[in-house]
């Protein structure tokens, strides 16, 4: 057995930030550095219903994220998203659109930590 | 800055074409209890795809919308039932159809799945049709197979019916010879093989 190293904390991020144009922001380095999960929203040149779908995979995805108490964040935006959370009752979590890796840094360590997990496995004295 | 590699330096590079990789390899959240192996993003494949000038696209998670966070670790028999593969039919065909856009626009495709696994697997899978049950097993019980998982499965049989053709890639974190220098030269294998055309 190893240690299960999950961070509990996701990032719903446009598609601009985790394929950046040039000079652009890569949130996937920060966001790796700093632990945290990501969660891609679909680019904007997609046409609106396959945008759509995906949108309601990640929302049914965020759901079962969300009954267990995983923090969420979205980095930039994506429209349509707001509405796809809210048919499943999530509101939008707090954001950003930074310009820079010191303010993405910055808006994600001011979060507070995530409530401890109810996985006995995972806070047993026992493990690992 | 203060903050090397954050800007996307690397991103003057052509875009050799888009990686569709599996949901866990950028989110490590989704795993199965005591399946994460860091935090969040798993970087070894994402740092190889950038370096390599790859578009990077998330698969969704099959098995985390429909089994949930605690689940247990389980065989593709157990998971290989009608349901599961109408679940899986359906989020193949929303990533086929993005998969579909890409390639109408010349843009060249790679699957990125994981290796070992019932759902991802691209060219390991586990199986053990004598599992089931209260989970008590040995440790070491071999599982792993040769073959796909069953979202990778039915994603492919999609993609064919498309026309599309796409490389294939796999991370091995769960394989017991795992070596990133070795994972890494693999993948970049793929890509480059795509970047010339084979397939």
């Amino acid at each position: 057995m190893r240690p299960d190293d999950r961070s509990f904390r996701i990032a719903l991020v446009a598609d601009g930030y985790v394929n950046p144009p040039p000079g652009g922001l890569d949130a996937l380095a920060v966001l790796a550095a700093a632990g945290w999960g990501v969660m891609q929203l679909p680019a904007d040149d997609y046409p609106a219903g396959i945008a759509a779908r995906v949108l309601a995979e990640v929302t049914e995805q965020a759901e079962e994220f969300s009954r267990h108490g995983y923090d969420f964040v979205l980095i930039g935006q994506r429209d349509g998203l707001a509405g796809a959370l809210g048919a499943a009752g999530l509101a939008v979590p707090d954001q950003i659109t930074p310009s820079d890796a010191a303010e993405l840094l910055a808006f994600l360590n001011a979060r507070p930590a995530p409530p401890p997990s109810t996985w006995t496995w995972l806070n047993s004295a026992d493990a690992p | 800055m203060g903050h090397p590699g954050t800007r996307s330096d690397r991103s003057n590079r052509s875009k050799q074409g888009v990686a569709f990789v599996a949901h866990c390899l950028l989110n490590q959240n989704s795993k199965v209890g005591d399946g994460a192996h860091c935090a969040g993003v798993y970087s070894p494949i994402v740092d190889v795809l950038r370096e390599q000038g790859w578009r990077i696209e998330q698969m969704p998670c099959p098995e985390l919308a429909f089994t949930g966070l605690n689940r247990f670790w389980a065989v593709r028999e157990q998971l290989d039932t009608p349901a599961y593969r109408r679940h899986c039919r359906r989020l193949a065909a929303a990533v086929a159809d993005m998969i579909a856009v890409r390639a109408e626009r010349g843009e060249d495709i790679v699957l990125i799945g994981v290796e070992g696994s019932p759902s991802m697997g691209v060219h390991i899978t586990s199986s053990d049709p004598a599992r089931g049950g209260r989970p008590e097993w040995p440790e070491g019980t071999a599982e792993l197979t040769s073959g796909e998982g069953i979202f990778i499965e039915e994603l492919r049989q999609e993609l064919g019916r498309r026309g599309i053709v796409p490389g294939l890639g796999g991370e091995t974190h769960a394989l017991p010879d795992h070596d990133e220098a070795t994972q890494r030269t693999r993948l970049e294998s793929v890509l480059d093989d795509r970047g010339r055309g084979e397939q």
